[in-house]
């Protein structure tokens, strides 16, 4: 009985990091895709108007974010639920988890079959590689290491990184810091 | 933490000596009357429709229908009028004869004669379809591209001028059947690419990020059967045996790479295919050398394992450990050498004729959205891409 409890409260805790997470990553892609070439780079050669979506399967949590243009993605909130162009799906919460606690690369679990893509091969790549790059900038070296293929070698000072991304990187120690309270591996 | 994989390939493979005339005992068995034959003019010229008809026929199982025009490049009207022809003459199984061409023609005509209508762009994607189709059948007369045990197919769309994809497991066959004769007349320069395309299949499928134990299986086994046939069919094409195995080598790196994905080489060879109509197989045998390169220090252990399948035991084990990553490297450029002597397969991208330096570019750009690149081990940046391609051109 106890267990059956501790079981449902360990599972409400991961959707509730994974929403978190979401939220988080919406808002820090929007504010890096302002002030990152690389990011710039990637996103421009999206469709204008082109929304992106990373979900978990069956019925959310969601990410939704907007190209406007230019390289730059607007977060469009987590209650979206508008049309959208080019879509990842994790097959199940505990898939999304492993991906959003760093536990699972996104290639990797590209690799492994935990979500399926919904739309342009071609611009769920380049949206991956926004992703990975989003997070090698936003996440303390040793974890990002860990969560992309490649840690860029342009990143050596981090100091360099703008203030508002500054903001971004405490949200996610913190995030990560409560993580780790639960025992988890990361 | 363990890996997790999956390994799917539910499709008979009915392989080897006399295999063509198991084909009517198999129509027989789903109680198919009528059924048709998609393929290109390339194989009626060659003869290869006889065998297949004439064993039908003993059997008294009649080919309601032939539709022999696929072009190299199909596209979705050629895909309509076949559809329409097998609605026409009340046919009731598809049986796909020739290369990947002829076979993914067959899997998107089967998705409009099992699921109706006219527009075959609206199943496009992964995951649309979601039940079993009409019984379908295939017969490979390359020995390269796996289609057989592929669950993909690509067709272009050209008013809109974009390449369809179509993803599920239910465009896979009920058998593939093997048969040497089949291949026994492919010219040396296709023999050289068809197979090239097979080893990389077989190469990525072991070094990328998909791999798993099951596929690391059917991967070392075609490496063996190419690295001990192809030499020997090239020297000697009507080498039935060899034959074979290069057929049965090109199936099982089907089932390998299908279940593990391919990597950057297959990222370049769409791209360079894509803008130079180059052939798949030529671009497989220009880049997977200098991709191995790349990746080298990713993916050493596997690729030093590999040189026992593609060399023998005595190579490997008369070279050093540390050597052995490098020692299939050099063996994959040796045999692009020695297909070079033997007819003349380009061994860079200048020696294509075909490929203008400028377009090298547009190449890189369009490798880096490839689908592929997500699995290969390295993380693949413009200027690596550029470089790679800088090499291959010569
Ligand atoms: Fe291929």
């Amino acid at each position: 009985m106890f267990e059956k409890l501790s079981r449902s409260a360990g599972l409400r805790a991961r959707r509730h990091y994974v929403q978190a997470m979401f939220r988080f990553m919406g808002h820090a892609l929007e504010a890096i895709s302002q002030v990152d070439r690389k990011v710039m780079d990637d996103a421009r050669l999206l469709p204008n108007g082109l929304i992106f979506q990373m979900m978990v399967l069956p019925s959310g949590p969601s990410l939704v974010l907007e190209h406007t243009g230019e390289g730059r993605l607007r977060y469009l909130g987590p209650n979206y639920d508008g049309e959208v162009d080019l879509s990842i799906r994790f097959k199940h919460m505990a898939h999304a988890f492993l991906v959003l606690s760093f536990q699972e690369k996104t290639t990797e679990a590209f690799a492994n079959d935990r979500m399926v893509v919904d739309g342009d091969i071609s611009l769920a790549v380049r949206m991956t590689r926004v992703l990975d790059r989003m997070e090698s900038i936003i996440l303390p070296r040793l974890i990002a290491s860990r969560a992309v293929k490649e840690y860029p070698d342009d990143l050596g000072l981090l100091q360099k990184v703008p203030g508002a991304i500054g903001v971004y990187r405490r949200v996610a120690f913190s995030m990560l810091r409560d993580l780790r309270k639960e025992a988890l591996p990361i | 933490m363990s890996r997790y994989y999956e390994f799917f390939c539910p499709v008979k493979v009915i392989a080897g000596h006399a295999a063509l005339e198991h084909l009517p005992y198999e129509l027989t068995a789903i109680e198919s009357t009528r059924p048709m034959i998609v393929t290109d003019q390339g194989v009626r010229a060659a003869g290869l429709l006889d065998p297949v008809i004439s064993a039908c026929q003993e059997s008294e199982v009649t080919i309601a229908a032939i539709y022999d025009e696929v072009p190299p490049d199909s596209s979705t009207t050629i895909v309509r009028d076949i559809a329409n022809l097998y609605r026409q003459q009340q046919c009731d199984a598809l049986i796909a004869i020739g290369g990947g061409s002829s076979i993914d023609t067959a899997k998107a005509v089967n998705i409009l004669v099992s699921e109706g209508g006219d527009d075959i762009a609206a199943y496009s994607g992964a995951g649309v379809l979601t039940r079993p189709l009409r019984p379908f059948f295939v017969i490979p007369t390359t020995a390269g591209t796996g289609s057989e045990v592929t669950s993909v197919a690509v067709i272009a769309d050209r008013e809109r001028s974009v390449k369809l994809p179509f993803t599920s497991s239910f465009l896979l066959p009920n058998a593939a059947i093997i048969d040497p004769r089949m291949t026994l007349t492919l010219p040396p320069h296709i023999t050289a690419a068809t197979a090239m395309d097979a080893l990389t299949h077989a190469t990525e499928a072991y070094t990328c990020l998909s791999k798993n134990p099951l596929s690391d299986a059917y991967a070392t086994a075609a490496v063996k059967k190419i690295g001990q046939s192809l030499m020997k069919v090239m020297d000697n094409p009507g080498d039935e045996q060899g034959r074979l195995d290069l057929a049965e080598a090109s199936t099982m790196a089907g089932i390998a790479f299908s279940n593990s994905m391919v990597g950057l080489v297959h990222a370049l060879g769409h791209a360079t295919g894509a803008l130079t109509h180059l052939p798949h197989g030529l671009c497989m045998s220009l880049y997977l050398p200098y991709v191995l390169e790349y990746n080298l220090e990713e993916i050493r252990e596997p690729l030093s394992e590999l040189l026992l399948f593609l060399e023998g035991p005595e190579v490997w084990t008369a070279t050093p450990a540390s050597r052995r990553a490098e020692a299939t490297i050099s063996a994959i450029r040796h045999l692009r050498d020695e297909l070079h002597h033997h007819c003349e397969l380009p061994r860079t991208l200048r020696e294509t004729g075909k490929v203008q330096e400028g377009q090298l570019d547009q190449i890189a750009r369009q490798a880096l959205d490839d689908g592929s690149i997500i699995y290969n081990p390295r993380e693949a940046s413009l200027k690596d891409i550029q470089e790679i391609l800088k090499k291959a051109w010569g």
